[in-house]
């Protein structure tokens, strides 16, 4: 199953990325972010479904809160960067 | 005991409270150390609190919440962000040691804004006088500890917005019982602690941030870890070092009573308690009784016959815990007139009954009457 994972700024930004998500009515699971996308180490993102990716996107632009950055993982596990 | 010291510490918390902070011992790791369940629910149990906090004090979002130590703890990050060596620094005659010492610390030339116990328009003219000179900030607190004279601090607020100046307020005797509107003032900060009017445990209190600030502490935050420089992102950047989770998780059930009780309600239990407990000591020969017009419950008195001190010892002897003496704030004590010898304070929480005041006065009257310098009348 694929999964798209919203890198935020900080444990705080990826709570308060998932409350403005589940209030839109969208599931995010905050998340540390792994490893190896994790560039300035030890980070939090918030993991939503391949097709709520869209709408998360727009909620999240009209709370001001935009992501840093978007993966996508694959169903294979691995990890490539979302252009927006 | 009759603990009429909540000015100094609510000592008397809802049940839920230690309930909370004794589950989070054992049940909750750190937030933003790890991803595994017991410190998700910590960094649950912090959001929550942020959440709540920023819901009751006007904060626009929860990362403008930080988790202090206490409130003297928000001061001293507020003051560092806002003052550098020889800027001038406006407060009223009314601060703590809380925020006296730290300007102190940070060399800044210190003005006062003397206005007279209880007179809000003096204290709004003395802080418009003032601010025809240039000021690097104003620090102002919403409620002296000393004698419960509420500040106006919604029309200094005002005044600092007009002019442009930084505003640190203090709520440490207002949070829990009084309107907190960080975004409305236009705060630059705004401390308080957790186990005052907010009935979390000692060791907990809140900055609310408006504006930039700079860390007290440096060290480890769980977030971009490979820098050596502190992130510059809120909290995480005023939040070095392993959190007080058990203190968080006691606060959050305080804030929640609070809520669910409102703020207003325990404010006017307060002040039927402060002026029932006024009118009782009035009544006793030789006691002044400091009131006015603007106070929230916090009731200060002296006796011609016995000093303060010694008056708050006697009456702990009959089982009533009472402050006396300084309290921490020489300015408030010489604006009042009272420096010299200090006073004995009364103050109020939730959880206070009629009955108690009644036990009060009578043990002052009982005390001052057997002393052998007692007033004649």
């Amino acid at each position: 199953m694929v999964h798209y994972l919203i890198l935020c700024r900080s444990l705080t930004y990826a709570q308060r990325t998932a409350r403005i998500l589940e209030r839109g009515g969208i599931a995010g699971t905050v998340m540390r972010t792994p490893g190896r996308i994790a560039k300035d180490g030890c980070g939090y993102c918030v993991r939503v479904g391949e097709k709520r990716l869209a709408d998360a996107l727009v909620l999240l632009r009209r709370e001001g809160l935009p992501p840093k950055q978007v993966f996508v993982q694959s169903a294979a596990g691995e990890y490539s960067e979302a252009v927006l | 005991m009759i603990y009429l010291d909540s000015a100094a510490t609510t000592l008397q918390k809802p049940a839920s409270v230690p309930r909370a902070a004794a589950w989070a011992m054992t049940h909750l790791a750190s937030p933003g150390r790890g991803g595994y369940p017991a410190s998700a629910e910590a960094a649950d149990v912090m959001f929550h609190l942020r959440e709540e906090a920023a819901s009751l004090f006007g904060v626009p979002n929860p990362e403008q919440v930080i988790l202090t130590g206490n409130a003297t703890h928000g001061l001293n990050i507020a003051i560092r962000s806002l003052v550098r060596p020889g800027d001038p620094v406006l407060l009223s005659g009314y601060e703590h040691n809380a925020v006296t010492r730290p300007l102190r610390a940070a060399g800044a030339r210190i003005f006062v804004a003397r206005s007279p116990l209880f007179d809000q328009d003096a204290a709004v003219e003395a802080f418009a006088e003032a601010l025809h000179t240039p000021m690097a900030a104003v620090v102002c607190t919403m409620v002296s500890n000393v004698f419960g004279f509420l500040l106006p601090i919604d029309r200094i607020a005002a005044l600092c917005r007009e002019k442009g100046v930084p505003l640190i307020v203090d709520a440490s005797q207002g949070a829990g019982t009084l309107p907190v509107d960080l975004a409305g003032w236009g705060a630059s900060f705004v401390a308080m602690p957790g186990h005052k009017g907010l009935y979390g445990p000692q060791g907990t209190g809140l900055l609310l941030c408006g504006g930039d600030a700079m860390p007290l502490l440096y060290g480890g935050t769980g977030s971009l870890s490979r820098q050596q420089e502190m992130p510059d992102f809120l909290p995480d950047r005023l939040e070095a070092g392993t959190h007080n989770v058990c203190g968080a998780a006691g606060l959050l059930e305080g804030i929640r009573f609070v809520r669910r009780k409102t703020p207003g309600t325990i404010l006017r239990h307060e002040m039927q308690l402060t002026h029932r407990l006024a009118g009782q000591l009035q009544g006793i020969p030789g006691v002044s009784v400091y009131q006015g017009p603007h106070m929230a419950g916090v009731l200060s008195i002296t006796s011609e016959g016995m000093d303060p001190e010694t008056l708050g010892e006697r009456l702990a002897g009959q089982g009533i815990a009472v402050r006396a003496g300084l309290h921490c704030a020489p300015l408030a004590h010489q604006t009042a007139g009272t420096l010299r010898t200090g006073t004995v304070r009364f103050s109020f929480s939730a959880f206070n009954r009629p009955e108690e005041t009644d036990a009060a006065a009578s043990a002052v009257r009982r005390i001052l009457h057997t002393c052998p310098n007692r007033h004649p009348g």
